[in-house]
C-alpha cells in the first residue's frame, strides 16, 4: 500500500465540497469516498475532517441535516448550498490552472 | 440565498452544541465498527480498532468548537473573566487603581467639557465652516463700546455705516450681519426686568440658517431706518422659561417702555453669533436708540460698537475673501478719513497706512469670553494631565507590585504551557479592565461634579448659562483615549519584566528576591509621582496665596456693610427728561430710610472690572508732544464719596450747592493731582475738561476737591488717575450704579430698598442687588476658581502619590524580610531598620524634589501673569511644598517600615 499523501492546504476544503456536491453524505462516508476514490493515496483523519466540516457549515458553503443513515442511525448528513456550489467552481477552476501550470514547468524542465 | 443568511446568523452568537458534536462523533465511531465487523474482526477487536483510528476525541471536539465564528469572542470573555477573578483576589489593591483611575478621569471629563466648550465648540448653526468674524487693526478715534476680546491690532468693534458699505460693496460674502448686546427693560404681563437684548442686522438669522421655532424671524425689511422697526424675536429658552411657551406672536412687548410686536421665536439651542453672549430678546439693530438711549450710534462714523460676522459665497476662499474685504475696507477709511476733525500726518498713519482688515475662520464665533477664560483653562488642563500622569503611575506601579507578588503564579502558567503571549494578553487584559472600570466610575460622577463646578463658577455671574453642564462626545473621545494608552502603559509595565526567554529559569531559582532590572523601573515611578505632586502643590500654593492676597487688599475704603444695585430709569420708558429727577427722588428716599447711613451713585461701578476712561484737557498744563494720558471719568451722585468712605485730602466734595445749572465741578484723585500739578493743593481752582468735543466748551469744569487714591477697576490693578465728575452736570440721562451704606448687615437692606424704589414707580427695575464683598469675589471669579481647583489637584495628587509610594515600599520592604531578618539577628535594633528604610525613602525624595524644583519654577513663571502679590520664586510656597511632600514620603515609607521591623528574625530567615 503506498503512503497516503498530505494534503495541499486548502484543497481538503475542495475535496469536501466535491464530495457531497452531488448527495447528502455524513462524516465518515465522505471520509471513506475520499478515501476509496483516491486508492487510499488521501486519507482523512478525524482530526481535520470534522472541523472542516464545521468550519465550512459556519462559512455557509454547507447545510447539515439531521437524518437516517444506510444502517438506520441518525446521522448528521451534509449538503451543498448554492454559495457552496460557487465556491466550489471557483476552487475547481483555480486547482486546475494551478495543476495545469505545474505539469507545464515539470514537463519543460 | 436568505435561508443561507440566515443560517450562518444563527452561528454568530453561538453554534453547534456540545451534545449535537458528541452525536456526530459517536454515529462516525460506531459506523466504522460496524465497517471493521463487516470485514471480518470480531466485536471486541472492532471496538479497540476504530478507537485507536479515531484517536483523542477531545482534541475533535476542541477542534471542532474553535471553528465557531464567536471564538474569538469567547476567548476574550473567558480572558476578562480570568482578568476579574484575578482582580477580585486582591480587592483592596484593585480597588485602589479603580479609584485612582476614576479620579482622575473624572477631573479630566469635567475639565476636557469646560475646555471645549470654551474653545472647541462650533455656532449651532447651518455650516459653520463657511462663517468668517472680522476685525481690524488701525486707530479708532471716537467712541468704542467693546465686550472685550479685542487686542492690539485686532478690534473687533466696526461702526454700523462702516458695516453697511461692507455688506453692500463687498462681492465675496453671502451674507454679512452685524450684531451688538444691551440690557435693556423688558416689561411682560406687567412684569418688568433687566434683561439681554441683541441688536442685530435684518440677515442675522437668515445668514446664520437659523430657522423659527414660533411665527417668523428677521428680513431684510426690519432693518430700514432708526427706529422704524419695532419688532422682536424671542430666544428659545426665554420664551419657554419666562413667558411659560404663551402664544406670542403679534402680541406687543414693552422694550424700555415701547412697544415692539413679537415676531417669532428662534429656533431652540440658538443663542448669538457671537459665542458666550446669552440674550433673551433680538430686535432689529436700527432699533439701537430705543434699547439704548444714552447713545445714538447708528449714522455716527466714529462709534465702533458692532461685532460683524460673515458668510463666504460658495467657491470664494477665505484668503480670497480676506484680500478682497481688506481693498474695500481701506477705500471707506480713505473716505473715513477726509470727515476727521485732524488731518496730521500722525494721524493718517495711524488711521489709514496702518489699518488691515482681517477675516477670521469663524466657525467657533468670536468670543470676548474665550479670551478671558483661556489662559486659566490651558493652566488647569495642564494640571488635570499632571494628576492622570500621577495615576498612570500610581497604577503602573500597584500593578507592578501585584505581578511581582504573582511570581509562583506566573510560573506555574509557564510550567502549564502558557507562553508568553498568554501571559501578557492576561496582562492586558487586567489592565484593559482597571481602565474601562475606572473610566465607567470616572464618567459616572463626572456629570455630577461637572455641574457643582459650572455651579460654582457662574455663581452671581452676569450670564450663568454660558457654561452648560453637558459633557459633549468629544470628553468621551478623550477619556477613552487616555483609558487606553494608560492601561496599556500600566500593564506593559510588568510585562517588560516577564518578556524574558529566560524567565523560566529565573523563576526556578527565584524565590522572594527582588528582580534588579524592575528596582530602576520602580524607583523612576516614585521619583515621579514625587516629581509632579511637587509641582502640584507649589501651583495649588502659588493660587491660594494669590487668593489669599486679593481677598486681603485693602482698596482704599471700608467694603463691609455696603450694598449695590442698578436701576435705569430708561428701562421703564422714562423719558431723557425725566431720568434725571426720578434718579435724585430715588436717591433722597433710600437715603432717609431706617439702618441706611448713606447713599450714592455712579455711572461706573467699583471693583467689577470695568471701567470709563477718556482723555481731559487740563487747564495750566502743557502736554508733551504725542502724550496720550487716559483718565478714569466716572460720574457720580452727591454723597457716592462719602457713602463709599473715599478720605478727602483738599478743598471739599461734591454738596446740594451743586445742581445741574450751577458752575461745574468734580472732585480728582492724588495720581490726578500728582500728574497735572504736582501737589493736590495746587489742583484746586483748576479747570478740566474733555478734549476734543466740539460740542462742549473745553475747560468748563473747576476742581474743588482732591481725595485720596483708592482702587477702582478691580483689586489687583492699582490705582488710576481720576476724575469724577457730577452726573446732573453732564446733561445725559444714564442710568446709575447706586451704592448704599448700611448700619446692619447689607443684605437686610434688599427688601427694603426694593420697596421704597416700587413706592416711587413700581415700573423702575432694580437690578444686580449684591455686597461689595460679593462684587469683588465676582471680580477674582477666575483667581478663585484657579486657586479651589489648584487646591484640589494639589490634595488629590499629594493623596495619590502617597497610595502610590505605599504600594512600592510596603512591595520593596516586604522583599527584603532576609535582609531585615539578617540585619536583627546580627544585632541592628528596629529603630536602626525603620531609620534605614526611611533614609533611602528620603533620599529618593530628596532627587526627585532637586530634580523637579528647576521644573516647577519654569512651570510657575509660565503661569505668573495669573499670579498676584506672589513672586513665581517665592520661598514659602516651595518650603511648603518640599515639607508636605516629604512628609507624605515618610508617612508611606514609615508604615511598611515598622512592619518589616517587627518580624521575628528566626521566621524572617527561615521562610525564604
Amino acid at each position: 500500500m503506498p503512503q497516503p499523501a498530505d494534503l495541499l492546504q486548502g484543497t481538503l476544503d475542495m475535496l469536501i465540497l466535491k464530495a457531497v456536491a452531488n448527495e447528502p453524505q455524513h462524516g465518515w462516508a465522505i471520509a471513506q469516498r475520499i478515501q476509496q476514490v483516491s486508492d487510499n493515496v488521501l486519507q482523512i483523519g478525524q482530526g481535520s475532517l470534522y472541523p472542516a466540516l464545521h468550519r465550512l457549515e459556519y462559512k455557509g458553503w454547507i447545510r447539515a441535516q439531521w437524518g437516517s443513515s444506510e444502517n438506520n442511525r441518525k446521522a448528521r448528513f451534509y449538503s451543498l448550498t448554492a454559495a457552496g456550489r460557487r465556491q466550489l467552481n471557483a476552487e475547481l477552476e483555480n486547482w486546475s490552472r494551478l495543476s495545469g501550470a505545474v505539469n507545464l514547468v515539470l514537463q519543460e524542465i | 440565498m436568505w435561508s443561507d443568511r440566515l443560517s450562518r446568523m444563527r452561528f454568530l452568537f453561538g453554534g453547534r452544541s456540545r451534545a449535537e458534536v458528541d452525536e456526530e462523533l459517536e454515529f462516525h465511531i460506531d459506523r466504522q465498527i460496524d465497517a471493521n465487523v463487516a470485514a471480518g474482526m470480531t466485536e471486541v477487536e472492532a471496538r479497540r480498532q476504530a478507537a485507536i483510528e479515531f484517536g483523542g476525541r477531545e482534541r475533535v471536539r476542541e477542534q471542532c468548537r474553535e471553528q465557531r465564528p464567536s471564538w474569538s469572542l469567547e476567548l476574550l470573555l473567558r480572558d476578562l473573566r480570568f482578568a476579574l477573578r484575578g482582580l477580585l483576589r486582591n480587592p483592596g489593591l484593585a480597588s485602589a487603581a479603580v479609584l485612582t483611575l476614576a479620579v482622575a478621569i473624572c477631573a479630566n471629563s469635567t475639565i476636557f467639557s469646560l475646555l471645549s466648550q470654551a474653545l472647541l465648540r462650533a455656532l449651532p448653526v447651518d455650516d459653520p465652516s463657511r462663517l468668517v468674524v472680522l476685525n481690524f487693526a488701525g486707530s479708532h478715534p471716537g467712541h468704542r463700546h467693546s465686550e472685550g476680546g479685542s487686542s492690539e491690532g485686532h478690534t473687533y468693534e466696526f461702526s454700523y455705516p462702516m458695516y453697511r458699505d461692507l455688506r453692500e460693496k463687498n462681492l465675496v460674502l453671502s451674507g454679512l450681519v452685524a450684531s451688538a448686546p444691551v440690557t435693556a427693560g423688558v416689561t411682560w404681563n406687567n412684569r418688568s426686568e433687566a434683561v439681554s437684548v441683541e441688536m442685530v442686522s435684518g440677515d442675522y438669522f437668515q445668514t446664520l440658517g437659523v430657522r423659527p421655532a414660533v411665527g417668523r424671524l428677521f428680513a431684510a425689511s426690519d432693518e430700514t431706518a432708526p427706529g422704524a422697526n419695532p419688532v422682536a424675536v424671542l430666544n428659545f429658552d426665554y420664551w419657554r422659561t419666562h413667558l411659560a411657551e404663551a402664544p406670542v406672536v403679534g402680541k406687543n412687548l414693552l422694550i424700555n417702555g415701547t412697544p415692539f410686536a413679537i415676531a417669532g421665536v428662534a429656533a431652540p439651542g440658538f443663542q448669538s453669533v457671537v459665542w458666550g453672549r446669552m440674550p433673551q430678546v433680538y430686535v432689529p439693530i436700527t432699533m439701537q436708540r430705543t434699547v439704548e438711549p444714552e447713545w445714538d450710534y447708528l449714522n455716527d462714523r466714529k462709534s465702533y460698537w458692532i461685532t460683524i460676522a460673515g458668510r463666504l459665497r460658495p467657491e470664494v476662499t477665505l484668503a480670497q475673501a480676506a484680500a478682497s474685504l481688506n481693498t474695500l475696507f481701506l477705500s471707506v477709511r480713505a473716505a473715513e478719513f477726509t470727515a476727521l476733525a485732524d488731518q496730521s500726518a500722525k494721524t493718517r498713519q495711524e488711521f489709514i497706512d496702518h489699518a488691515h482688515l482681517n477675516v477670521e475662520a469663524g466657525a467657533r464665533g468670536f468670543s470676548p469670553l474665550r479670551d478671558d477664560v483661556q489662559a486659566p483653562l490651558i493652566i488647569i488642563m495642564g494640571m488635570v494631565l499632571m494628576v492622570v500622569a500621577i495615576a498612570i503611575v500610581n497604577v503602573a506601579s500597584l500593578l507592578l507590585v501585584r505581578a511581582a507578588n504573582r511570581v509562583r503564579e506566573f510560573s506555574v502558567r509557564y510550567a502549564l504551557g502558557a507562553t508568553s503571549g498568554q501571559i501578557v494578553r492576561q496582562l492586558l487584559c487586567e489592565g484593559l479592565l482597571l481602565g474601562v472600570l475606572g473610566a465607567g466610575l470616572g464618567l459616572a460622577l463626572a456629570p455630577a461634579t461637572l455641574s457643582l463646578l459650572i455651579g460654582w463658577m457662574a455663581q452671581d455671574s452676569p450670564n450663568p448659562q454660558a457654561f452648560t453642564a453637558m459633557l459633549d462626545w468629544r470628553v468621551f473621545a478623550f477619556t477613552a483615549v487616555a483609558v487606553i494608552v494608560g492601561s496599556l502603559v500600566f500593564s506593559l509595565a510588568p510585562a517588560v519584566q516577564f518578556w524574558n526567554p529566560r524567565l523560566a529559569e529565573a523563576l526556578k531559582q527565584q524565590a522572594g528576591t527582588a528582580m534588579g532590572g524592575s528596582l530602576r523601573f520602580r524607583k523612576t515611578c516614585v521619583a515621579l509621582q514625587i516629581g509632579f505632586s511637587l509641582l502640584l502643590i507649589v501651583g495649588a500654593g502659588m493660587f491660594v496665596c494669590t487668593i489669599r492676597n486679593l481677598r486681603s487688599v485693602n482698596p482704599g475704603f471700608e467694603t463691609e456693610h455696603l450694598l449695590s444695585f442698578e436701576l435705569a430709569p430708561a428701562m421703564a420708558g422714562y423719558p431723557a427728561a425725566g431720568v434725571a429727577p426720578v434718579e435724585q427722588h430715588v436717591l433722597e428716599r433710600l437715603g432717609a430710610l431706617p439702618g441706611i447711613r448713606s447713599v450714592g451713585a455712579t455711572n461706573d461701578e467699583d471693583l467689577s472690572g470695568n471701567n470709563r476712561a477718556g482723555d481731559v484737557d487740563v487747564s495750566g498744563y502743557k502736554p508733551k508732544r504725542d502724550e496720550e494720558f487716559d483718565v478714569e471719568l466716572p460720574w457720580v451722585s452727591t454723597g457716592y464719596l462719602e457713602t463709599l468712605g473715599i478720605p478727602l485730602i483738599a478743598g471739599r466734595t461734591f454738596n446740594a450747592s451743586d445742581t445741574a445749572t450751577s458752575q461745574k465741578v468734580s472732585v480728582v484723585n492724588e495720581s490726578f493731582a500728582k500728574h497735572y500739578f504736582a501737589s493736590p493743593q495746587a489742583a484746586l481752582g483748576r479747570h478740566v475738561g474733555r478734549s476734543g468735543n466740539a460740542n462742549r466748551a473745553a475747560l468748563d469744569t473747576v476742581i474743588v476737591g482732591v481725595v485720596r487714591d483708592v482702587k477702582h477697576t478691580t483689586v489687583h490693578d492699582p490705582a488710576n488717575p481720576t476724575c469724577y465728575m457730577l452726573y446732573l452736570q453732564m446733561g445725559k440721562p444714564i442710568g446709575l450704579a447706586y451704592y448704599v451704606r448700611t448700619w446692619q448687615a447689607p443684605q437686610s437692606a434688599e427688601n427694603s430698598i426694593r420697596a421704597a424704589v416700587a413706592n416711587i414707580d413700581s415700573k423702575l427695575i432694580v437690578s444686580d442687588v449684591k455686597t461689595m464683598t460679593q462684587a469683588i469675589d465676582d471680580s477674582i471669579t477666575s483667581q478663585r476658581t484657579m486657586a479651589l481647583l489648584a487646591a484640589i489637584f494639589g490634595g488629590i495628587a499629594a493623596l495619590l502619590a502617597g497610595i502610590g509610594l505605599y504600594g512600592i515600599l510596603a512591595y520593596s520592604t516586604a522583599q527584603r524580610t532576609r535582609e531585615i531578618g539578617i540585619r536583627m539577628a546580627l544585632g541592628a535594633h528596629r529603630a536602626t531598620v525603620v531609620g534605614l528604610i526611611l533614609r533611602e525613602t528620603l533620599i529618593l525624595t530628596g532627587w526627585a524634589v532637586a530634580v523637579t524644583l528647576p521644573v516647577a519654577l519654569f512651570a510657575a513663571r509660565a503661569v505668573r501673569s495669573e499670579l498676584f502679590g506672589v513672586s513665581f520664586v517665592h520661598p514659602s510656597v516651595y518650603v511648603i511644598g518640599i515639607v508636605t511632600i516629604g512628609l507624605v514620603a515618610a508617612l508611606a515609607g514609615f508604615v511598611p517600615a515598622r512592619r518589616a521591623a517587627s518580624v521575628d528574625p528566626a521566621r524572617a530567615l527561615r521562610t525564604e
